[in-house]
C-alpha cells in the first residue's frame, strides 16, 4: 500500500483507510448457489474446520477404501494365486459397494446431519433466504454437495481397484486398454449411488435440528428397512408370497446395489444378493423413485421451514 | 428518494392483523422502528425482504418493488436477525466470507470485505477463533458484520442490542451510529426500547398493532421540556419538600426529583438543598421529552391514514 505524498500525509505509518464501499462485480443467484455448494462440500470433509471435524470423514473414507487398497498392495501375490488357478473372492467394480455399503451409510450418518441440521439448529437459514438464494437453490446446493462428496468416496476404491488390476498384468498399457471398458460403468454407477444415498440422507436428516437425532433416525431407517425387507423376502419365499421380494426395492441400500448391477449389466447377469425375479431395471426404477420422493420431501420441507 | 415506502400495506395471519393499512415513506438516515412486541416490526422487515408476501398493499425498498424485485433488493440490503444465527464451529472470518460470497461477491473481494468489516465492528485477532467461544457482544458484532459484508445501501437491524449488557449495548449503539453516519448506509433499527432509538436514530417510526402511530424526526420528540431531573441515592421526597419550601417547583417522579428551570437560581437552590440535607447526589441533567409519552397518548396519534 503506497501513500501519496502529495496529500501531505506522513509516510510510513499505518492508516485507518476508513470504510471503503464495494464497487466491484456482484454475481447473481447461480453464483450464490455455487458458493453454498462449495462451502457445504468443504464442510463435509472438514476443510476450514477443526481437526476433529476432518477425522471422521477421512477415517470412513479410509475404511471404505481399505479393501481395495489391500488388494492393490497385495496385487503381486494375488496375481500369482490366480495364475495357479486358485479361486479368491476378489472385490470387483460391480460388487464393491454391495459388500461395504454400510460404511458409505456411516459416512452419510456422520456427515449429512452436519449439512442440514446445523443451519436449522443455529438458525442460519434466514441469512441464506434473505440473500440471493431461493429455498430450492438451498436444497439443490446441499444435495449436489453430498452427492459430490459421496461420489468421491465411492470412486476412491474404484480407482484403487483399477490400478491394482493393471499392476497384476504384465503389459501395463495393454492392460489399461483391456481394463478401461470394464471399469467405465463404475463412474455412472457411483454417481447414481451417491445421488440415491445423498437424497435419502438429507431428506431424513432435514427433519431434526439435532444432529444426533438426525443421525440415529437415518441409520435406523436404512438399517431397519434393510433387515425387515430381507426377512420378508426370506420368509415370503418359503411361504410362497409372490410379492416377497418387492419391499427390497425401496430400501435405499438395496435399490442402489440393484442399480449398480444395472450399470454393469452385461458383466453381471445375476447377482446373488438381489431377487432374480426382479431385473436390474426394476432396481433402477425404484432408486429413481427414491431420489424423486426424497428430493420432493426436501423441497417440501424447505418450503415450510420458517425463515 | 425514499429508502422505504409502503402504501396501504397489510399483512393478516388468519384473523390477526399484523400490519393494517400501513403507509410509510422513509428518507435516508438512521430510522428507528419502535413498537411493543407483536406490533408488527418483524413482519414489516420480513415483507421488505420478500420473506413474506403482503396480504394487500405495496412495499418498495430503494425504489424496487418488494414483491417482484426481491433478488435485486436483497443484493443491496443487509439483514441482521433478532435471534442467534451463527454456527459455532467456524471462525468469524470463515463465516462472514462465506456469507459475502453467497451475497454474490467474488472470492478475493469477499475476503477483503470480510477483513474490512470485521475490523470495523471491532473484532481483531479473535476473528480467527471459532464463533462458539465468543461472548454475546462479539456474536452481535459478527451478526452485524455479516449484514455489512456485501456493502449494502440499507441495513435492516432487528433488535440489535438483544441480550447485551449495558456497556455492550452502548458499544453496539455507537457502532450503529458510526455505520449510519460515516459509511453513508441507511439503517432501519427495530427495537422495543425507545431509549435506544432516542440515542441512535435520526427519524422515528412508531407502530402499534400494525398501525403507524408516529413518524417524525427524533429531535421533534426529545427537545422540549425545561425540566431538571435530580437523582439522589435516597430521600427524594425530603429534597422535593425542601425545594418546594424555597419556592422552587419540584415534584418526585420515579425516585427522581423533577425541577422546573426558572432562571439560574434553581441550580443554586438544588445545590444548597442537597448540601443541607447531606444527600448523595447522583446526577443532575436536563430532562428531555421522552418517546414513551408517545405511547401514553393514543388519541394523539396522527397516523397518516390514507383516505379511501
Amino acid at each position: 500500500m503506497t501513500t501519496n505524498s502529495a496529500t501531505g500525509a506522513p509516510t510510513g505509518s499505518i492508516y485507518d483507510l476508513g470504510y471503503r464501499h464495494y464497487e466491484g462485480e456482484r454475481h447473481g443467484r447461480a453464483y450464490s448457489l455455487y458458493s453454498l455448494y462449495l462451502e457445504s462440500l468443504r464442510s463435509i470433509f472438514g476443510f476450514g474446520r477443526s481437526a476433529s471435524a476432518k477425522a471422521w470423514p477421512l477415517i470412513l473414507l479410509g475404511l471404505y477404501s481399505l479393501l481395495a487398497v489391500l488388494q492393490l498392495a497385495f496385487s503381486s501375490i494375488i496375481s500369482q494365486a490366480i495364475q495357479q488357478g486358485e479361486d479368491i473372492g476378489l472385490a470387483t467394480y460391480a460388487n464393491y459397494f454391495e459388500g461395504l455399503w454400510i460404511l458409505v451409510l456411516l459416512f452419510c450418518v456422520a456427515q449429512a446431519p452436519e449439512l442440514v441440521c446445523r443451519d436449522q439448529r443455529y438458525s442460519v437459514l434466514p441469512l441464506y433466504f434473505t440473500r440471493s438464494l431461493h429455498r430450492l437453490d438451498y436444497v439443490l446446493a446441499k444435495v449436489s454437495a453430498l452427492t459430490t462428496a459421496l461420489f468421491v468416496v465411492l470412486m476412491v476404491p474404484m480407482v484403487a481397484l483399477f490400478v491394482g488390476d493393471i499392476l497384476m498384468k504384465q503389459d501395463a498399457l495393454q492392460a489399461i486398454e483391456n481394463e478401461w471398458p470394464k471399469a467405465l460403468p463404475a463412474i455412472p454407477a457411483c454417481l447414481w449411488t451417491a445421488l440415491v444415498m445423498a437424497s435419502t440422507s438429507l431428506a431424513v436428516s432435514s427433519f431434526s435440528p439435532r444432529r444426533a437425532y438426525a443421525a440415529i433416525s437415518l441409520f435406523a431407517y436404512v438399517m431397519v428397512y434393510w433387515v425387515v425387507a430381507e426377512i420378508v423376502w426370506a420368509v415370503g419365499t418359503e411361504a410362497g408370497w409372490d410379492w416377497a421380494d418387492k419391499p427390497q426395492l425401496f430400501g435405499p441400500a438395496r435399490s442402489a446395489v440393484g442399480a449398480t448391477a444395472w450399470f454393469f449389466g452385461d458383466q453381471l447377469p445375476t447377482n446373488p444378493g438381489l431377487s432374480s425375479s426382479l431385473g436390474p431395471d426394476a432396481y433402477l426404477l425404484s432408486s429413481l423413485t427414491l431420489v424423486l420422493v426424497f428430493c420432493g420431501i426436501l423441497i417440501y420441507r424447505y418450503r415450510r421451514l420458517a425463515a | 428518494m425514499a429508502v422505504i415506502e409502503t402504501v396501504g400495506l397489510s399483512k393478516h395471519f388468519g384473523p390477526v392483523r399484523a400490519l393494517d393499512q400501513l403507509d410509510l415513506a422513509v428518507e435516508p438516515g438512521i430510522i428507528g422502528l419502535v413498537g411493543a412486541n407483536g406490533a408488527g416490526k418483524s413482519t414489516l422487515i420480513k415483507i421488505l425482504l420478500g420473506l413474506l408476501p403482503a396480504t394487500e398493499g405495496k412495499a418498495s425498498v430503494l425504489g424496487m418493488d418488494a414483491a417482484r424485485e426481491t433478488l435485486e433488493i436483497r443484493k443491496v440490503v443487509g439483514y441482521m436477525p433478532e435471534h442467534d444465527c451463527l454456527p459455532p464451529d467456524v471462525s468469524a472470518t470463515e463465516f462472514v466470507t462465506h456469507m459475502a460470497r453467497v451475497s454474490g461477491l467474488p472470492r478475493t473481494a469477499a475476503r477483503e470485505r470480510t477483513a474490512d468489516v470485521l475490523r470495523h465492528v471491532g473484532l481483531y485477532e479473535e476473528r480467527y477463533r471459532q464463533i462458539g467461544g465468543y461472548s454475546t457482544g462479539m456474536k452481535q458484532r459478527v451478526k452485524l458484520a455479516q449484514a455489512l459484508a456485501h456493502d449494502p445501501q440499507l441495513l435492516l437491524l432487528d433488535e440489535p442490542t438483544n441480550g447485551l449488557d449495558p456497556s455492550g449495548r452502548d458499544d453496539m449503539l455507537d457502532l450503529i451510529k458510526r455505520t449510519g453516519n460515516e459509511f453513508g448506509i441507511s439503517i432501519m433499527v427495530a427495537s422495543h426500547l425507545l431509549g435506544e432509538i432516542e440515542e441512535v436514530g435520526d427519524f422515528l417510526l412508531a407502530i402499534d398493532a400494525g398501525h403507524l402511530l408516529q413518524s417524525a424526526p427524533i429531535s421533534h420528540f426529545t427537545k422540549r421540556t425545561p425540566v431538571l431531573a435530580v437523582e439522589v441515592e435516597e430521600d427524594a421526597d425530603k429534597l422535593a419538600a425542601r425545594l418546594t419550601s424555597r419556592k422552587v417547583k419540584a415534584r418526585v417522579e420515579g425516585g427522581r426529583v423533577l425541577v422546573a428551570i426558572e432562571g439560574d437560581s434553581v441550580y443554586d437552590a438544588i445545590r444548597d438543598a442537597v448540601a443541607d440535607l447531606a444527600l448523595s447526589l447522583v446526577r443532575i441533567e436536563q430532562e428531555r421529552g421522552r418517546l414513551e409519552d408517545l405511547f401514553k397518548v393514543p388519541a394523539k396519534a396522527p397516523a397518516k391514514r390514507k383516505a379511501q
